[in-house]
């Protein structure tokens, strides 16, 4: 199992030959690695601090990926298309990574 | 329901045995060998010796499927940690943490991965409060992370709300009487009720009716 610490990248295909999960399928607690497409991006302050909040979405659903304590990440824009690696948990706005390790595509 | 509680001190210990009890499956994690053999007597509880800072000891502890993680270490900063990466690298759903240190409260919240802290030196706080006084408001607890709480007043005589019936008071939306106790006595809150002086009220409201529900109780 990798953890979001260890941000071990997995070895083997390119990003482009392997084969993810509709995000539709994903289950909560379960360890998984998925591709979207960023399609909205907001700041929200919790508590007095920062957290980015991305809603991910492929052809199938949608998933919210909050990143803690940062404003910005330099890549993860509007449109851009990313892999997130984590553990997905039920929230208010349907499943929600938290601090996922990602890649850029 | 699985528990999995880190730290098996006092308070890690004590918790067990009781959640144990109550038919709970208990998994008791500590790093320190001595503390760890001497708990093994408890019944019913796992013992798993380890660094619950460690995300690997907290998958091979269970974590994955807990149901709730209790970080109740004597450290703040572990309890922290704990909470951090069992919401994030496991997704449980209900994380609950200990305050040692009553300064290093308000960072014990979602950004942490807490969903609920208790803070001792708070609690006691709250309680001598409650134990000395009439006709204040007294904050006994949160939940849902400090959206809403648990407040008691006890009625002084001058008290707005005395000899009126419950449904007749201005109570605020967002705010629900769930008990009064009387002489010792537990009574539901029915609408015909009708308050007395010394009453205790408890009352769960969200942080912002607590004006409203003070003004109603105590008065402005």
């Amino acid at each position: 199992m990798a953890f979001g610490f260890g941000r071990k990248k997995k070895d083997g295909a390119p990003a482009d030959a392997e084969v993810f999960p509709a995000l539709a399928t994903i289950e909560p607690r379960e360890h998984v690695r998925v591709k979207g497409q960023i399609f909205k991006l907001k700041t929200r302050p919790s508590q007095g601090m920062p957290a980015l909040e991305v809603t991910l979405v492929d052809d199938t659903g949608s998933v919210t990926v909050v990143w803690s304590g940062r404003r910005s990440i330099g890549g993860v824009g509007l449109g851009r298309r990313i892999i997130i690696e984590g553990v997905p948990m039920k929230g208010p706005r349907g499943l929600t990574f938290t601090n996922p390790s990602y890649e850029l595509l | 329901m699985k528990i999995v509680i880190a730290g098996a001190g006092s308070v890690g210990s004590y918790m067990a045995e009781e959640l144990a009890k109550l038919g709970h499956g208990i998994i008791l994690l500590d790093n320190d060998p001595s503390v760890v053999s001497r708990g093994e007597s408890i019944p019913g509880v796992q013992f798993v010796l380890g660094d619950a800072c460690d995300a690997d000891v907290l998958a091979k502890a269970g974590v994955p499927d807990a149901d709730v993680v209790a970080a109740v270490t004597g450290d703040d900063e572990d309890n922290l940690v704990v909470s951090l990466l069992s919401k994030q690298e496991f997704g449980v759903p209900r994380v609950v943490a200990r305050v040692n240190n009553p300064k290093n409260e308000w960072m014990f919240n979602d950004m942490w991965g807490v969903d609920v802290s208790v803070s001792t030196p708070h609690l006691l706080t709250a309680l001598v409060e409650e134990a000395v006084t009439v006709g204040s408001f007294v904050h006994l607890m949160n939940f849902e992370r400090g959206q809403a709480g648990l407040c008691e007043v006890t009625l002084a005589e001058g008290s707005p709300a005395i000899d009126k019936q419950i449904r007749d008071l201005a109570w605020p939306r967002e705010a629900s009487v769930v008990g009064i106790i009387r002489d010792g006595h537990v009574l539901p809150p029915n609408g015909d009720f009708v308050l007395h002086a010394n009453d205790e009220v408890l009352v769960l409201a969200r942080a912002e009716a607590e004006d409203d529900v003070r003004a109603v109780l105590i008065g402005s």
